[in-house]
């Protein structure tokens, strides 16, 4: 090889090294994207904490519920209490009630977010039942539990003073490496964005 | 590059291969050049065809023609396709630039000539698979966007879009190809004393676009590879029942999707500088800026991307941010825009066909530049998405203008090219008439997309359909305009004077007026010396 051509090949090893990297940073960047929603709630990604701060305000709030179940799913999904009024900061226990309609077992995951999607950051849940898969035999009907406190940081922050209630919304599909999956999953048409 | 079997060879410049060698297993720079050139003329046939049924089936209230929506739908996902991926950017950048780029910089030929031809061919079966999706099982009617769910295995069952992500995923790797064998051909095989601040302006916007493919292709061909594996192989990047989002692939299309409007439209700055100085005589204001500006505006077009995703609830200071840097590139591209009027200011300036195609750019690049900087306010936004308004801030500004631009550069460049000349009385008249029939075209769009038509529907509302009647009115004139090309075309080929080595005079300084018309087979072999000249000179 000449030096012209050896210089030529070199810069294109740079450039298709610059290619890799960047067919490698559009993968990194779905883990990268699932960090960055649950970093900063946006999207209405709710956070995640171990315990509610030790004393509440005395600033009335109003959290909602809501359930949907994928149409391919044989469940019945509904929350128990339509709505609670709570303080923020305070910590809540709330109920959904989950009942297999089927005559099989079936597992199912829960994706959930809240609205306004500007919220997210602010609606913290201690436990839930969505962190796990949930199988429920034939029949079977079970409460689902979530515990979960609104930040007073809500009130702080200008762009957020505004909200009064906050909805939080589940969407129960058949888990995918359960039983019901490939048929269910197939036979129903796409859920709507409950991004 | 030329060892002694090569120089032996290139000795006798009239020694062509044989039909088959030459435009098939071509590794000349100049015949991959027309060969690119032939396919997007041929594409824009099939993509242009398709716009015209559409608006055809536009032109009245009520369904005519098209009864089935979805083939509605494939057609102008089709027409999106075809003319971003296989006209446009096989005639700015594979047709003139595989033509110019060697020439302009004193090179004899690209610095991978059997690698041009791979980028030739991939972009050839490419085009291939796209057209056949249209054939299988209902077609590919997703938009040229193919958003999840919409573009998933339950709204599009058959291998359509399967199909369509191959045919993008090769169009994609040829066009990764070429920018690599553009950017080191310009940073290696310049000629002596042509340093990177004295390329001509056509060089400097090939070497930005070509770097914008590096960069943005591949994340479409990871996206793509994502939307493939969850249609066929079971995994939920876009799907939330496995934990997926559909947003992510809006955020991964568009950050490559935004860079490739500049991709379209970069080579198209190049063209016009280019003729703008040649008709003015003048070498153009402000090179220095004007080149910094299509790298900042190739840089800007990389942080942009979610202005064309301001409805899917981004908080709020997302989308001030967004609208914020959307904004930025008004700025280098008025840098531009005032750089070309102050090139023409004071110039001795001649009415040429290509001139006057280079002022229609001008034009219609400003109309559409001003509606974007509407649609870049994320708030005004939430109106306008999906709208008629939409379709015609795009077209102004990057479909037309970039069409106009390739004109430009054919009626520029095609004595250099063929070396026959086009007929000047002709070539004016096909001007106006496509100049009156796409601005009768689109403007009206606007008005209708104001008063809330939407994209993408074979049916509307009466009330819109006075504006579509005009626009499909416009349609028709476009036709002919596009028509009467073709004409001028064929008789420039089969009866065109002889063209002159500089058909332009003193105003077209750039090195492959200094070669014969039509280009000999090989040019170039023994590199000029370019110290001491002015820039672009």
């Amino acid at each position: 090889m000449t030096n012209a051509r050896l210089k030529n090949v070199r810069s294109a090893m740079v450039l298709f090294t610059v290619v890799a990297g960047m067919v490698g940073l559009a993968f990194a960047s779905v883990p990268l994207y699932r960090i960055f929603c649950q970093v900063t709630g946006l999207g209405g990604t709710p956070g995640v904490q171990a315990h509610a701060p030790e004393t509440a305000t005395d600033i009335d709030f109003k959290v909602r519920f809501d359930a949907n179940v994928n149409p391919g799913m044989p469940w019945r999904f509904k929350p128990v209490q339509r709505e609670v009024k709570l303080k923020l900061g305070e910590e809540r226990l709330a109920f959904y009630e989950a009942t297999n309609l089927s005559d099989k077992p079936i597992t199912g995951t829960a994706v959930f977010n809240v609205t306004p999607l500007k919220a997210g950051q602010f609606f913290v849940k201690i436990d839930c039942f969505c962190f796990t898969e949930q199988t429920l035999q034939p029949g079977e009907t079970v409460d689902m539990p979530v515990s979960f406190y609104v930040d007073p940081a809500i009130y702080e922050e200008k762009n957020t003073r505004d909200v009064k209630t906050i909805t939080l919304s589940y969407t129960f599909f058949p888990a995918q490496d359960g039983p019901e999956k490939v048929s269910a999953v197939q036979s129903s048409p796409a859920p709507g964005n409950k991004g | 590059m030329a060892n002694a079997a090569d120089a032996h060879h290139d000795e006798h410049h009239d020694h062509y291969p044989s039909f088959f060698s030459r435009w098939f297993c071509s590794t000349n720079h100049k015949d991959i050049g027309t060969v690119y050139m032939f396919v997007a003329l041929f594409a824009a046939i099939i993509g242009g065809g398709m716009s015209w049924y559409l608006r055809l089936e536009l032109l009245e209230p009520g369904i005519q023609y098209i009864e089935d929506f979805q083939f509605y739908n494939v057609l102008l996902t089709a027409h999106g396709f075809i003319m971003i991926f296989f006209v446009v950017m096989p005639g700015t950048i594979g047709g003139f630039g595989n033509w110019f780029v060697p020439l302009m910089i004193g090179a004899p030929d690209m610095a991978f000539p059997r690698m041009n031809n791979i980028s030739l061919w991939l972009l050839i079966v490419a085009f291939i698979m796209l057209l056949i999706s249209a054939f299988v099982g209902g077609g590919m009617g997703t938009g040229w966007t193919a958003y999840p769910p919409l573009s998933n295995g339950i709204f599009h069952p058959s291998a359509a879009v399967d199909f369509g992500i191959l045919a993008l995923h090769l169009a994609g790797a040829s066009s990764i190809l070429g920018a690599i064998n553009f950017i080191v051909t310009i940073f290696n095989m310049r000629a002596p004393g042509m340093t990177l601040h004295k390329m001509p302006l056509f060089v400097w916007s090939m070497l930005v676009t070509a770097f914008l493919l590096v960069l943005a292709l591949p994340v479409l061909a990871g996206g793509l590879t994502m939307l493939l594996t969850d249609r066929n192989f079971g995994t939920h990047f876009f799907d939330p029942a496995g934990g997926g989002d559909p947003i992510l692939w809006q955020h991964l299309f568009w950050f490559f999707g935004h860079p490739e409007v500049y991709i379209i439209i970069l080579p198209a700055f190049g063209i016009i500088s280019q003729i703008v100085s040649t008709f003015s005589k003048k070498p153009v204001f402000g090179y220095l800026g004007m080149a910094y500006a299509m790298a900042a505006i190739g840089a800007v077009g990389f942080v942009v991307w979610a202005h064309h995703m301001y409805t899917v609830g981004l908080d709020v200071d997302t989308r001030a941010y967004f609208t914020a840097a959307t904004m930025v590139i008004a700025v280098p591209t008025g840098v531009k825009i005032f750089s070309w009027l102050a090139t023409m200011w004071g110039g001795s300036i001649e009415f040429k066909t290509p001139m006057l195609y280079a002022f229609g750019f001008i034009f219609l690049f400003v109309v559409g530049g001003v509606t974007g900087v509407t649609l870049a306010n994320s708030s005004a936004d939430l109106v306008f998405h999906d709208t008629y308004f939409v379709v015609a801030h795009f077209h102004y500004v990057m479909a037309i203008a970039a069409i106009f631009a390739m004109f430009a550069g054919w009626f520029y460049w095609i004595g250099k090219m063929s070396g026959k000349q086009y007929n000047e009385t002709w070539g004016k008249i096909q001007f106006w008439v496509f100049f009156i029939g796409v601005n009768v075209l689109f403007f009206p769009q606007h008005f209708a997309g104001l008063a809330g038509m939407p994209r993408r529907i074979p049916d509307y509302p009466d009330a819109y359909a006075g504006w579509n009647y005009v626009s499909s009115i416009g349609a028709l004139i476009t036709a002919i305009g596009t028509l009467i090309f073709f004409v001028i075309l064929f008789r420039t080929y089969a009866a065109g004077e002889k063209a002159a080595q500089n058909p332009w005079g003193e105003g077209a300084t750039t090195l492959e007026w200094h070669v014969p018309s039509p280009a000999p087979f090989h040019t170039f072999e023994d590199q000029p010396d370019m110290s001491g000249k002015a820039p672009a000179e």
